[in-house]
C-alpha cells in the first residue's frame, strides 16, 4: 500500500463513521449504536501505532465532542484514557487472531461506557448502564470488518 | 471542560465547528431521504388517492375548529380590553424542517433548516403540529439547534388547563416522558390532566399544550407527589416544525382596525 492510499483509506473510514455515527435512528435503537468513531481510533491505534497515537485520539474526542454536544473536552479526555491502552498494547494485539481483537474491542467497549458513565454523572448529564453489554457486543461483532480493512491497509505499508 | 462549564471562552470555537458539523448531518440524512422517495415512488394511485380524501376531510375538521377558536380569541380579546389588560400576544409562526438529531440518547438536540437570516433567534418557542417540542439554544446563518423538552437540561414553566395549578416540567431524557417535581402532596393533579405552558419565565408563550399527565405517585412519608407527563408533541418523530414568533402590538392594531 502506497502512502496516498493509506492516507485515502484514512480519510474514508473517518468519514464513515461520522456519518454511521450521525444516520438518524429510530430511539429504540439509538442505544445500541455503537461509537463508531472510537472504533476508528482504536483501530488506526492499533494498525498504525507507530504514527497515530494519543493526540489522534484526543482530536476524534474533539469531534465527538462537538456531534454528540457534550461539554468541550469531555469526550476528548475519554478517547485520550481510551486511546491509550491499544497504543501501549499494540505490538501484542498485531499479533494477536481476529477473536481475541475481537474480546479484546469488548473489553475496551465496557471501560469506556463506564468511564464516560462516569464522566457523564460528574457533569449531571444523565447515564444509561442498561445497554453497556449490548452495545460493547455489537462493537466486537462490527470490529472484524475494520479490522481485515485497516490490516490490509496498513500491511505492506 | 472547565472552561466550558464555567466561562464563555470556548463559545466562539464552539460555534464554528457547529456550523461545520451540519454538512455531515445533511450527508448522514441522505439514506433516510433516499428510502421516504423510494417508498413514495412505489406508492400505487389508490393509496395517495385514500391518503388525499384523509387529509381533505382532516383539513375539514382543523377548518371548522379554527373557526371556534377564531371566535373565542374574538371574544377573549374583547373581554381582555374591557378588563384594560395589556399582555395580549399574537403569535405568528415559520414553517420550518429538522435536518439533522443528535447521535446519542443523553442528548435531546436537533437541527433545524432555518438560521440567522429567517430572524430565528436564541430562546425562540419550537412547536410541532400537536404542541410545545423546545426551544432553540444556537443560532448559524442558515440553520438552528433546538433543545427539546426532553432533554435532562430542560424545564418549562406549565399549568394544569382544568384548574390552573402551576408547576415546572423537567426534561428526563425519555422522549416520551416529563416530570414535575416538589408538587405539594395535597395539589389538584390527577391523572389525565391537560398542561399547558403557564408563560412564565416569558421564554415560552402561555396558552401552548405540553402534556397530560400519564402517573401520580404519592411516596408515602414524602411531602411530595411525583409527577409523570407524556409530552403532547411527537418528539422523536416529527419533520416539520413550527418556530413562533411573538408580538405584543399586532393583536392591538388588528382591534383598533
Amino acid at each position: 500500500m502506497t502512502l496516498s492510499s493509506v492516507g485515502t483509506t484514512f480519510a474514508v473510514t473517518l468519514f464513515a463513521a461520522l456519518i454511521l455515527q450521525l444516520i438518524p435512528l429510530p430511539e429504540n435503537f439509538i442505544y445500541w449504536r455503537p461509537d463508531f468513531l472510537l472504533l476508528v481510533t482504536v483501530g488506526w491505534i492499533i494498525f498504525s501505532s507507530d504514527s497515530l497515537g494519543i493526540v489522534f485520539a484526543g482530536l476524534m474526542g474533539l469531534l465527538a465532542d462537538f456531534i454528540f454536544g457534550s461539554p468541550t473536552g469531555l469526550h476528548m479526555l475519554l478517547f485520550a484514557m481510551v486511546g491509550a491502552i491499544p497504543l501501549f498494547l499494540s505490538g501484542w494485539l498485531t499479533y494477536f487472531t481476529l477473536a481475541h481483537r475481537c474480546g479484546f474491542i469488548f473489553c475496551l467497549a465496557v471501560f469506556y461506557q463506564l468511564m464516560s458513565n462516569i464522566f457523564f454523572s460528574l457533569w449531571a448529564l444523565p447515564v444509561n448502564y442498561e445497554y453497556i453489554l449490548v452495545v460493547a457486543l455489537i462493537s466486537s461483532l462490527i470490529w472484524p470488518l475494520l479490522d481485515r480493512l485497516l490490516s490490509a491497509v496498513n500491511y505492506k505499508y | 471542560m472547565l472552561a466550558h462549564s464555567y466561562t464563555k471562552l470556548l463559545e466562539p470555537v464552539e460555534l464554528v465547528f457547529e456550523a461545520a458539523i451540519v454538512p455531515a448531518y445533511t450527508v448522514a440524512a441522505v439514506p433516510i431521504r433516499f428510502g421516504r422517495w423510494f417508498a413514495a415512488l412505489f406508492s400505487n394511485r389508490q393509496d395517495l388517492q385514500t391518503e388525499n380524501e384523509r387529509l381533505k376531510q382532516e383539513n375539514l375538521i382543523h377548518r371548522g375548529q379554527i373557526q371556534r377558536m377564531a371566535n373565542l380569541a374574538a371574544e377573549n380579546l374583547r373581554l381582555r380590553l374591557l378588563l384594560n389588560a395589556t399582555e395580549l400576544f399574537l403569535d405568528k409562526v415559520l414553517v420550518t424542517e429538522v435536518i439533522g438529531v443528535s447521535p446519542t440518547p443523553k442528548r435531546h438536540t436537533l437541527i433545524i433548516d432555518r438560521g440567522r437570516n429567517d430572524n430565528v433567534y436564541v430562546g425562540q418557542p419550537l412547536l410541532d403540529a400537536e404542541g410545545l417540542m423546545g426551544q432553540i439554544i444556537s443560532v448559524h446563518d442558515n440553520h438552528s439547534i433546538g433543545l427539546l423538552i426532553t432533554d435532562s437540561t430542560h424545564a418549562i414553566p406549565v399549568q394544569v388547563l382544568r384548574n390552573g395549578l402551576r408547576s415546572i416540567a423537567e426534561g428526563t431524557s425519555d422522549y416520551n416522558q416529563l416530570r414535575l417535581r416538589f408538587l405539594s402532596s395535597t395539589a389538584d393533579i390527577k391523572l389525565g390532566d391537560e398542561l399547558v405552558s403557564s408563560g412564565l419565565g416569558e421564554r415560552f408563550p402561555p396558552g401552548y399544550p405540553v402534556g397530560k399527565v400519564t402517573n401520580v405517585d404519592p411516596s408515602l412519608g414524602s411531602d411530595f407527589v411525583e409527577v409523570t407527563v407524556s409530552p403532547k408533541a411527537k418528539i422523536d418523530r416529527s419533520k416539520h416544525l413550527l418556530l413562533v414568533f411573538t408580538s405584543e402590538n399586532d393583536v392591538f392594531q388588528e382591534v383598533q382596525e
